[in-house]
């Protein structure tokens, strides 16, 4: 079990969290097939550190930017989407 | 009882007033309290326990402790039971396992007589043969599996789980372990100490007198250490990511499981004693010197009357002085330190009789014990991520680095007396106290608004001292060849062909010929088959490397794993009313609701003529306020929002990024800046967070203010033509009339007294109906106003079939049942509602392309050409051979007197008229046809209107 | 006396010969220096990429083929799934492909002359809620139109074929059917991989364990070789069968891919007397169970909730898989758990494979496989050879190429995907 910190709630297991996967910037309006879809499915798929989203939906119900390791599992940092990095 | 018993030794841990009548293969024997199932049945001289899995040659004492393989035995209506760690209780009913018709007489001996064919691998070799006949080679195989019974009707045993937030956990309570939980507490730090055998102590509590005053000592200080708990009988069953440790506390079958989130983990699980590969070393009476150690010391139980001892270091002669104290003859001692004699092989037919030694001398004797080396108990510190790496002069694996989290004492690391032991354990505990605290003012830091700053531990780390591993020959395996693993009856020459065929490395091996993979999980076989391994394949052992050790260390119950861990249940207000009332419930997700109160068509039937009224509270409800929620539902939802008025209410669906049909619902704008949104039952949760993701993530800067009120509300549809008269004699504040309340409105009011209540004209049943949400608290009292109010114009509740039915009559969909995970909005037949002239909305993309290339399926009506059919849900629509389209829903209309339909079809079918072939379950076919309107009753709404 | 040959062919009769006569097996593979050149470079030796080695050089002759890994064969997902086989998919597409697979297996142990112990025990798929029941139904609908043997049946059925399976109202998610399917069952995993490696190393493939695949060279839009830590090779023709790192191979060639990598659990308790014949799977409460030949019980779950490249197993996997196992079967709770291990499962938006070509000429790939890689591994491979060997992509394999995703084009295997396995 995971221990996310969440910089509302403190440190919490990572079953009150849902996972929402690698970051990936939207396309502006009216993209072209190749950039949606690249958007819905392409991913990088890292081995290493990776930036994803994490929601605290047993907790705070805030998105979160988290940075994990996807070999070790270890967490570097966490921040609520609507903060800029500390 | 007292046949094999010895006079009181001072560290016994058997009570001797305390006898217990217990049966073992339907014989009746007896024990002390304190004694094992071992210990009591070896004191009344039993000496087979169990037969191999493989050749079912008689097995007996071993290791006598919790891992040995030779101690499986069932308990009652338990299967798997360690006889060599569980302790024995009055009218226990104890028989052996793998031994049929008895353990005695064992009819799959016979094996025995074939074993030399039962190489590694060989039904990868052979029954191959006709394949008509393999189901029943299959299940002769099966008959020879090991293991005990499990009955269909075994009880079912669990405890409640428990959470711990040790600062610092200690897995193992010997000397070293002791010693760190004692230090790691005087640092301040709580402490957890695990210990798996029943008391504190490890291999103090039987190493001989010298060291029980050291004992009593460090049992004393941690009893009398606040902040320890101890739980013996426990194990620390795995450690995972983050430092999450699982301990298993156990009583028999009944077995806890503690989840503790540890801030820095001691490992101090010692040692466990090698078996030594020979001809014979499986003979009952063939004993590893722990084993001898702790029966004369803790149990008073003479393992034998003449012994052979073979030994390479301290454990061996501490063996020889035990049983000379103990009244045992020592008829040799073979040491391999010296050169000269060497162990060759035991002979026996049922037990040891005769040991021969090098230059063929052979020596008569009931018990051989061995003591060639150890293998480190590293398993706990592989699952932190370490390798460990063999050291050849101290003859075992030694663990390699280990994270910051993580520490390691005692034998583990390295030998030496008792002082420098606990020495080393003192300075580990000290360090581990002062990494815990540290880490608990890191985390603070780093989560300043949650949690409360803790001071930095003063001071720097603490000096270890070094432990150092004692010198050990490298002994595994004598002259002749013997059982490497005892578990799966493997021996050294099956490692030696498989590597000679080409399964040459370790892991490959141990696939191949299943040496490791028993219930002892190479705990005591893993080192020998490396190193066996090695030979056959001329590599050195830290070459080979070990195999991984994976979670648990040791095994555990499911009935722990499971706790008492159940799924929620949910319930609307009004349920025990339903209950009371004769419904017949429905399990919808965590819901409880009810599907009808005897008869469905009835409940149309009434709905349509008179007036009906339905439980719909577990609808999602979701209260938002705020200048931008007009905002936020035109980029949620497919449709138009940012001209709803005041007081109207509007159908939207919802579509993921990729277009596809996430919900759909209504939502009512209830003033200027308030909007009260419904989702379906099952969508609740999900549109919340939905929402909650496009405003945190993309729309921070919105003032859009967001409720989940699911549970505030209690919600019922009134629905038929006496709907609106009903409810006249209820509502206050709201004028109900067709003028000035009309389809698709919303308003706020009193409704039988309860105030605050929302009122919504929607109609999914087709007819003139008002949707009632009112406070959850008020649900029943509403519920049974509109009952008591209404009985003159017949109103009576209907459930969720007769909703469906009704839905179905009017063609209505159900998303997830009459879509799927690729139904974009168009063919869901929502492509009136899609407007994609809004600059951007969630799947826009691509359901401008969809609109643009038409969808590849539609939704659509249908009707069997024969009114009497009802072509099951999930039939395919065929064209020959090709499925063209299923029938997604599919209901007998008590209304129309006929089967209809709903159904996903290629768009080249979806157009009026066009008629279709269903397949039947039976494989034969109906015709149907595509009706021009969804709806199958009141296409034009004028009911829905009324 | 002449000195014989070492023992090349598996029967009872050489079992016993060899036992009496101390005479060698064959080595079950060779070992080969690694060549600059060859023909197909196939990256990971699971047994997608030995099937596939194995039918290039059996049904095509194309034999100068080397299987690269860099670990040992059948370390990654072929020695770490719960070794079910079955075919009863909701897709058309999807039945068909796992059919042939089925098929495939059935002769596997003769054709190889290695026994896979392929055991048709059945396989059960619970249903605990009308929706799940209504996509039962889907299932055998589709699945009756392809020939397979595949329907719904009741509680008092699965209390016949498994009485261990508490059908009464106790559970909290009371039974309600079951989609029972006779061909299904379990194989010995590991042995699929050794027998296909046996078979293609006859045949003149050569298999290089511990050596990994650095650098994948493409000039020109096209593949000219791989690097590999055992040195280059030259080739034309590279094919990606790796689970787990498929994103990471790919990326080598410039290829991205719609995947994400998820560890996948499995869990063996102590053995026990056999109680369970079929394979029984419940999609609601995300677990599927078989019990071995050796009695021990094995069991799967759902992929874990996040995305890890971590095979570290998972305390609450086990907590949850006892919990739904004991809804299942309540008299179970008193038998012990004995090993968890995880696997990495590479998922595609739509739960379907990709296989076929890529936008780089001369590198394949088949991938993608989520949970279901082992049971399609005899058709994968066979349809992938031919691939290679026409150039021309099977009409069985054609559903499931690179470039639906750009098309938007998926399989609708998504609709079902909760109750897979």
């Amino acid at each position: 079990m995971l221990l996310i910190l969440c910089p509302h709630c403190g440190p919490r297991n990572a079953d009150e969290f849902s996972f929402g996967g690698e970051l990936v910037p939207r396309p502006g309006p009216d993209p072209g097939p190749e950039a949606w879809r690249n958007y819905l499915y392409t991913k990088e798929n890292l081995a290493g550190w990776e930036g994803e989203q994490w929601f605290h939906l047993s907790g705070c119900r805030r998105f979160l930017e988290v940075e994990r390791h996807t070999i070790t599992n270890e967490i570097r940092s966490v921040r609520d989407v609507t903060e800029d990095t500390a | 009882m007292t046949a094999h018993r010895m006079p009181v030794q001072p560290g016994e841990v058997i009570d001797r007033s305390d006898i217990r009548r217990f049966s073992w293969n339907g014989r009746r024997v007896s024990g002390f309290g304190g004694d094992t199932v071992a210990s009591a049945l070896a004191a009344s001289g039993v000496s087979v326990f169990s037969r191999s899995f493989k050749y079912h040659r008689p097995r007996g004492i071993l290791t006598a402790d919790h891992h040995d393989p030779n101690l499986f035995v069932q308990v009652g209506d338990e299967p798997n039971v360690r006889a060599g760690h569980r302790l024995v209780e009055e009218a226990m009913v104890v028989e052996a396992q793998n031994a049929w018709p008895s353990l005695r007489f064992d009819l799959r001996s016979a094996n025995r007589l074939v074993g030399r064919f039962l190489t590694p691998g060989f039904y990868y070799k052979t029954f191959m043969g006709p394949r008509p006949l393999r189901p029943r080679y299959q299940r002769v195989l099966r008959r020879f599996g090991a293991g005990g019974t499990v009955g269909d009707a075994a009880t079912h045993v669990h405890s409640q789980k428990r959470y711990a937030h040790p600062d610092v956990l200690v897995a193992g309570g010997g000397p070293a372990g002791m010693a760190a939980a004692i230090a790691a507490a005087a640092t301040g730090a709580r402490v957890l100490l695990v210990e798996e055998d029943h008391q504190l102590g490890g291999h103090l509590r039987y190493a001989g007198d010298a060291t029980l005053g050291l004992l009593a000592e460090l049992r004393d200080v941690v009893a009398a250490t606040d902040n320890i708990e101890v739980l013996a009988d426990a194990v620390v069953a795995g450690r995972y990511d983050h430092n999450w440790v699982a301990v298993v506390h156990r009583d028999g079958a009944r077995e806890q499981l503690i989840k503790a989130r540890v801030k820095c983990l001691v490992v101090a699980a010692g040692k466990i004693e090698r078996p030594f590969v020979f001809e014979g070393n499986d003979l009952p009476g063939v004993m590893l010197s722990g084993a001898v150690l702790r029966l004369a010391n803790l149990w008073a139980v003479a393992p034998g009357s003449r012994a052979v001892v073979v030994t390479a270091n301290e454990s061996g002669d501490s063996v020889v002085e035990c049983l000379e104290r103990g009244g045992v003859a020592v008829a040799e001692v073979v040491d391999l330190r010296t050169t000269g004699r060497r162990l060759v092989r035991a002979r026996g037919r049922r037990r040891v009789e005769e040991v021969e030694v090098t230059g063929g001398r052979r020596i008569e004797a009931d018990l051989l014990v061995t003591a060639v080396g150890w293998t480190t108990a590293t398993s706990l510190l592989n699952m932190a991520g370490d390798r460990p790496i063999y050291h050849p002069a101290a003859a075992r694996f030694l663990p390699g680095s280990l994270p910051d989290d993580v520490m390691a004492t005692g034998g583990i690391v390295g030998d030496g007396s008792p002082d420098q032991i606990i020495a080393h354990g003192r300075a580990i505990g000290t360090e581990a106290g002062r990494r815990a605290l540290r880490r608990a003012s890191e985390l603070a830091l780093l989560t300043p608004r949650a949690l409360a700053p803790s001071p930095v531990p003063a001071g720097e780390a603490a000096e270890i001292p070094h432990l150092e591993p004692a010198d050990h020959p490298e002994i595994f395996a004598g002259p002749t060849d013997g059982f490497v693993d005892f578990s799966e009856d493997i021996r050294g020459k099956d490692l030696a062909l498989a590597a000679a065929e080409g399964y040459d490395s370790i892991e490959l091996s141990k696939r191949y010929t299943t040496a490791t993979m028993g219930p002892i999980q190479g705990k005591l076989e893993a080192v020998n088959a490396v190193a066996i391994h090695a030979a056959a394949t001329g590599a050195t052992i830290a070459g080979t490397g070990t195999t991984t050790w994976r979670p648990p260390y040791a095994p555990v119950t499911l009935g722990a794993l499971a706790g008492g861990d159940d799924d929620p249940v949910r319930r609307s207000p009004m349920h025990d009313w339903h209950v009371e009332h004769g419904a017949t419930p429905l399990l919808a997700g965590q819901w409880i609701r009810p599907d009808h109160y005897g008869d469905p068509s009835a409940e149309v039937g009434n709905t349509r003529t008179n007036v009906g009224i339905v439980d719909v509270s577990p609808l999602g409800k979701i209260d938002l306020r705020g200048a931008d929620v007009s905002r936020l539902l035109e980029f949620v939802l497919i449709n138009r929002w940012s001209k709803l008025a005041v007081g109207r209410v509007r159908y939207g669906a919802m579509c993921a990024e990729d277009g596809v049909v996430l919900d759909d619902g209504v939502t009512a704008r209830l003033a200027e800046d308030r909007y009260y949104m419904t989702t379906t039952s099952s969508g609740a949760g999900r549109v919340w967070n939905w929402l909650d993701e496009w405003l945190q993530t993309f729309f921070p800067s919105w003032d859009v203010r967001m409720t989940a009120v699911t549970d505030g509300y209690a919600a019922i549809n009134v629905a038929g033509p006496a709907s609106r008269r009903l409810l006249e004699r209820l509502v206050e504040g709201v004028d109900l009339s067709r003028d000035a309340f009309g389809y698709l409105h919303a308003r706020t009011g009193t409704v039988a007294g309860v105030a605050e209540c929302i009122l919504l004209r929607i109609g999914f049943t087709g007819e003139l109906s008002f949707e009632l949400h009112v406070p959850a608290g008020f649900g029943l009292h509403v519920w049974k106003s509109l009952l008591d109010a209404g009985a003159d114009l017949g109103v009576a509740p209907f459930g969720i079939e007769a909703q469906r039915i009704m839905r179905l009559e009017k063609g209505h969909l159900i998303v997830g049942q009459d879509t799927d995970g690729l139904t974009k909005a168009n063919a869901a037949a929502l492509g009136w509602a899609v407007k994609t002239s809004k600059p951007d909305f969630a799947g826009r993309p691509e359901l401008v392309w969809e609109g643009e290339s038409g969808p590849e399926r539609m939704l659509v009506a249908v009707q069997p050409v024969d009114p009497q059919l009802v072509p099951p849900e999930a039939c395919q629509i065929v064209d020959g051979a090709t499925i063209v389209g299923r029938i997604t829903s599919s209901r007998k209309s008590p209304t129309l007197k006929r089967g209809i339909c709903l159904a996903l079809v290629d768009a080249e079918l979806a157009g009026p008229g066009t008629s279709l072939a269903i397949r039947l379950p039976d494989g034969s076919k109906a015709a149907a046809r595509v009706m021009e309107h969804h709806a199958h009753f009141d296409p034009e709404g004028e009911r829905l209107r009324g | 006396m002449t000195t014989r040959g070492p023992i090349a062919r598996y029967s009872a009769f050489s079992l016993i010969k060899q036992s009496l006569t101390g005479q060698r097996w064959s080595r079950v593979w060779r070992h080969h220096d690694l060549q600059p050149s060859y023909d197909v470079v196939i990256v990971g030796g699971g047994v997608h990429g030995l099937a596939t080695a194995y039918y290039l050089a059996r049904n095509h002759g194309i034999t100068n083929v080397a299987v690269i890994e860099k670990s040992y064969l059948g370390s990654g997902g072929s020695g770490r799934n719960t070794a079910i086989v079955r075919s009863n998919y909701l897709t058309p597409e999807g039945s068909a492909f796992y059919d042939r697979s089925i098929k495939l297996y059935e002769h596997l142990a003769d054709e190889l002359n290695f026994n896979v112990m392929f055991e048709q025990r059945g396989h059960m798929t619970l249903a605990h809620s009308d929706s799940s029941l209504r996509t039962m139904h889907w299932r055998a609908e589709v699945n009756k139109m392809a020939g397979i043997d595949s329907d719904v049946i009741g509680p008092p059925d699965i209390k016949r074929l498994a009485p261990a399976i508490d059908v009464s109202n106790r559970p909290r998610y009371p039974i309600l059917g079951a989609l029972w399917h006779p061909p299904g069952g379990i194989v010995r995993h590991d042995a699929v991989v050794w027998g296909y490696a046996r078979a293609a190393d006859r045949l003149g493939v050569h298999i290089h364990q511990q050596t990994e695949v650095t650098a994948i060279d493409v000039t020109a839009g096209a593949v000219t070789g791989v690097q590999t830590s055992g040195g280059r090779i030259s080739t034309p023709v590279v094919v990606n069968c790796t689970a787990g790192w498929s994103s990471l191979v790919s990326a080598l060639a410039g290829v991205r891919l719609p995947i994400t990598t998820r560890p996948l659990q499995a869990a063996v308790t102590e053995p026990v007397q056999p109680i369970l014949n079929p394979v029984v799977v419940s999609g609601s409460l995300h677990v599927y169970l078989s019990q071995t030949a050796r009695g021990e019980l094995v069991f799967g779950a759902s992929v874990d909730p996040f995305s890890s490249y971590s095979a570290r197993g998972s305390l609450e996997f086990a907590e949850g898989l006892a919990g739904h196992v004991l809804e299942l079967m309540p008299s179970l709770s008193k038998m012990r758990l004995l090993r968890q291990w995880s696997g990495l499962c590479d998922m595609t938006p739509d739960f379907g494979p990709i296989i076929g070509m890529t936008p780089v000429a001369g590198f394949y790939v088949d991938v993608g496989w989520g949970t279901y890689g082992f049971k399609a591994a005899p058709v994968a491979g066979e349809q992938t050879a031919q691939l290679l060997a026409t150039g021309v992509v099977p009409d069985l394999i054609a559903p499931f190429s690179l470039d639906r995703f750009g098309r938007g084009d998926l399989t609708a295997e998504k609709g079902a995907a909760a109750v897979g396995h």
